[in-house]
C-alpha cells in the first residue's frame, strides 16, 4: 500500500509580529491595505498567515474603515 | 468619564481656515457638561474611498476627548443635525 503523503503546511511568518505592531488602529490604511485584496475584500487567515485574535482585530479595523470611507467596500480594479 | 476618540467627515466645500472654529464650536458640548477636549488633528482634505452624499472628497478630522457616555451620545447626535458634517464615528479608546 502506497504511503500516505503527509504534507507539512509551511508556517508563514507572521507579519504584524516582524513589524513590531501591537495595536491594530482603523486609521492606519497603509497597515490595513495589505490584509485586503485588491478587489477590496479582506483576506483569509491562512493567507495574511496572522493570529486569530489578530485576524479578529483586523478584520474589525477594516470595518471600521469601510465606514469612514478609508477604505472601499468593493473596488473595480479589473 | 471616560476616553473616546471620534472622527469626523466634513463637507469639502468648508472652508480649510474655517474647519478649526466650527469643530470647536461642535465640541462645546463636551465641555460645558465637563469634559475635555484632549487633541485636535486636522487632516484635511481626503479623497473618499467612495461617494459620500455625492461628493468624492472629504475634510477629516480626528478629536480625543474625555466625557461621560451621555455627552458622547449627544455629541453624536448634534453632528449628525450638522449638514456639514458628512460622517461621525465616535469610539472608546480604552476598550479591547
Amino acid at each position: 500500500m502506497a504511503k500516505p503523503v503527509v504534507r507539512k503546511p509551511k508556517k508563514k511568518a507572521n507579519p504584524l509580529k516582524s513589524a513590531k505592531i501591537d495595536n491594530i488602529d482603523y486609521k492606519d490604511t497603509a497597515l490595513l491595505r495589505k490584509f485586503i485584496s485588491d478587489r477590496g475584500k479582506i483576506r483569509a487567515r491562512r493567507v495574511t498567515g496572522v493570529t486569530v485574535q489578530e485576524q479578529r482585530q483586523i478584520a474589525k479595523a477594516v470595518k471600521n474603515a469601510r465606514e469612514m470611507a478609508l477604505l472601499p467596500y468593493t473596488s473595480t480594479a479589473r | 468619564m471616560r476616553q473616546y476618540e471620534l472622527m469626523v467627515i466634513l463637507d469639502p466645500e468648508v472652508e480649510e481656515r474655517t474647519v478649526q472654529p466650527s469643530l470647536e464650536k461642535l465640541l462645546t458640548v463636551v465641555k460645558t457638561d465637563g469634559g475635555s477636549v484632549d487633541k485636535m488633528d486636522i487632516w484635511g482634505r481626503r479623497r473618499l474611498a467612495f461617494d459620500i452624499s455625492k461628493k468624492s472628497e472629504g475634510i477629516y478630522a480626528v478629536v480625543d476627548f474625555t466625557s461621560t457616555p451621555d455627552t458622547a451620545k449627544e455629541l453624536d447626535r448634534q453632528l449628525g443635525l450638522n449638514e456639514a458634517v458628512l460622517r461621525t464615528k465616535i469610539l472608546r479608546t480604552d476598550a479591547r
